[in-house]
């Protein structure tokens, strides 16, 4: 499959980078650079085809090692407050992979971009950007927030940033941690988050299923949208919530509480309210024909 | 799912009749006569009829911020939806984007949403032809995937738009469909930022 071709801020970047930067030569296969960074300095970073694997250290400096791949060059420049760095092609429609490691200061704000690339990102607590078409995205650690994108691609997220908006349109998204502040987002692909901690979380699908484990805080106003896509929402019993189920023509299944579903106020489907434990936390469910399930669990 | 599956020759004649839905509606032709010989009947000259004041409503300033707050209103949706293009960052904690929209922000009446349709409808077009345009750099295969997605929104926004028709004062369905052409132009956007030049 021909990658997309994410454009890297055209010529004017390239011509820039060239002046006060340097790039390697597209012999050369190894990559091996270095540059000063202060410790919450920006790095930006596009790679088309690939890997892209970006690594926080305590080191004021990046560094990137890695395979360029045949006929591509890297373009490398900037100063101790942000960094730039793109890998150019020979062949701009049929680039050869580069994988890429890139060592940043720990609090560094990290913004990558790419097409088929995968992106991974671990140890990093500054702000992440994460672009990509069709690769994976992946991040591990507590970064302060994320926002990660991709058209088909799927997202991973395992550890607790700060706030987290995840948005695929095919790809999948999961989430394995904790965040205040959440919005996932896809059209058919699946979201599944194990967690706690969420205090605003918004979950949204078109026909993608949508799976929940965990809690919210007290207080915490959560909400779940879905066309046709299951909705799945397990708590520990007695975990504080208000729930505020409506369904235009899907069924809904209480398992978590002994509240029944009732028909809806527009004479079908269905609506549920039901609180566990000392309710506090408002969790709404729309969804037009898509299954509800409200589970206890173990 | 076969009803997942879309007619889109369907959906692209519904919009079109929804884009020629007028914005208002002038009262029936026989009203005026009405009124008027009412007007001529009640007719009695007098001088020293007081002028009535028109009410705060009817007053121009007041119009005119209806008028103004009517134009920013609906520029919301297009302006959310486009003017994040030349941006590189996203908008941080400070906007939420996690926050839940209240529900009381939704559309209140058929007509509220249908004038909130109307701009969904067009600024979904013009990010559409802007992902089609000749001077995008996304590979013939990411546009099948991006139709793909859209062809899934598409039929959802169908199915609730006919259960809307059969049930016009249903305000979760019009929320639903709110939700719906938000992630149908939210995904243009992001498509056309991936493909910008």
């Amino acid at each position: 499959m021909r990658p997309s071709r994410v454009p890297m801020t055209g010529s004017v970047l390239a011509a820039a980078l060239v002046l006060f930067g340097a790039s390697e030569s597209a012999a050369q296969a190894k990559l091996n650079r270095g540059l000063p960074l202060n410790s919450d300095g920006g790095v930006r970073i596009y790679n088309n085809v690939g890997s892209v694997r970006v690594i926080g250290w305590k080191r004021d400096s990046v560094a990137v090692r890695g395979n360029l791949g045949k006929g591509n060059s890297i373009h490398m420049g900037g100063g101790k407050g942000g960094i730039k760095m793109f890998i150019e092609g020979m062949d701009d429609r049929n680039p050869a992979p580069a994988d890429i490691e890139v060592y940043v200061p720990a609090a560094s704000k990290v913004w990558v971009k790419t097409a088929t690339a995968n992106v991974e990102v671990t140890g990093v607590t500054g702000s992440l950007d994460l672009y990509v078409v069709g690769g994976k995205i992946s991040v591990k650690g507590n970064p302060a927030d994320i926002n990660a994108e991709a058209i088909d691609g799927s997202i991973v997220v395992n550890g607790s940033p700060g706030w987290l908006r995840a948005k695929s349109a095919s790809g999948d998204v999961t989430l394995d941690g904790s965040s205040q502040d959440v919005t996932i987002s896809t059209v058919s692909g699946k979201i599944d988050a194990d967690g706690t901690g969420f205090e605003r979380a918004k979950f949204e699908t078109i026909t993608g299923a949508i799976r929940f484990a965990g809690s919210f805080r007290r207080g915490a106003h959560v909400r779940f949208d879905t066309h046709s896509g299951s909705v799945e929402i397990g708590m520990p019993a007695g975990s504080p919530a208000d729930f505020d189920i409506v369904s235009i023509a899907g069924p809904i299944t209480n398992k978590l509480t002994s509240a029944r579903a009732v028909k809806g106020r527009y004479g079908r489907g269905a609506e549920l309210t039901a609180s566990s434990g000392d309710g506090g936390s408002r969790i709404e469910v729309r969804s037009f024909k898509g299954p509800v399930t409200l589970l206890r669990l173990e | 799912m076969t009803d997942d599956i879309i007619d889109e020759r369907e959906l692209r004649e519904l919009e079109a009749r929804v884009r020629k839905l007028p914005r208002e509606i002038a009262p029936p032709a026989d009203a005026w006569a009405a009124i008027r010989s009412q007007m001529g009947a009640s007719e009695s000259p007098s001088l020293t009829r007081p002028v009535r004041t028109p009410a705060f409503w009817q007053r121009p300033a007041f119009l005119a911020a209806a008028a103004l707050m009517l134009v920013a209103g609906s520029s919301v949706i297009t302006a959310v939806a486009v003017g994040g293009r030349n941006r590189d960052v996203v908008d941080r904690p400070a906007m939420s984007a996690g926050q839940v929209t209240p529900a009381s922000s939704a559309p209140a009446s058929l007509a509220e949403f249908t004038a909130i349709e109307n701009d969904y409808i067009s600024t979904a077009n013009r990010l559409a032809a802007m992902v089609e345009s000749d001077d995008t750099q996304l590979s013939p295969e990411t546009i099948a995937k991006l139709k793909e997605s859209l062809r899934v929104i598409d039929a959802a926004i169908l199915e609730a738009r006919r259960a809307l028709a059969a049930d016009p004062a249903n305000r979760e369905l019009m929320e639903m469909l709110s939700t719906s052409y938000n992630q149908k132009v939210d995904l243009l956007r992001r498509t056309t930022e991936m493909g910008r030049s």
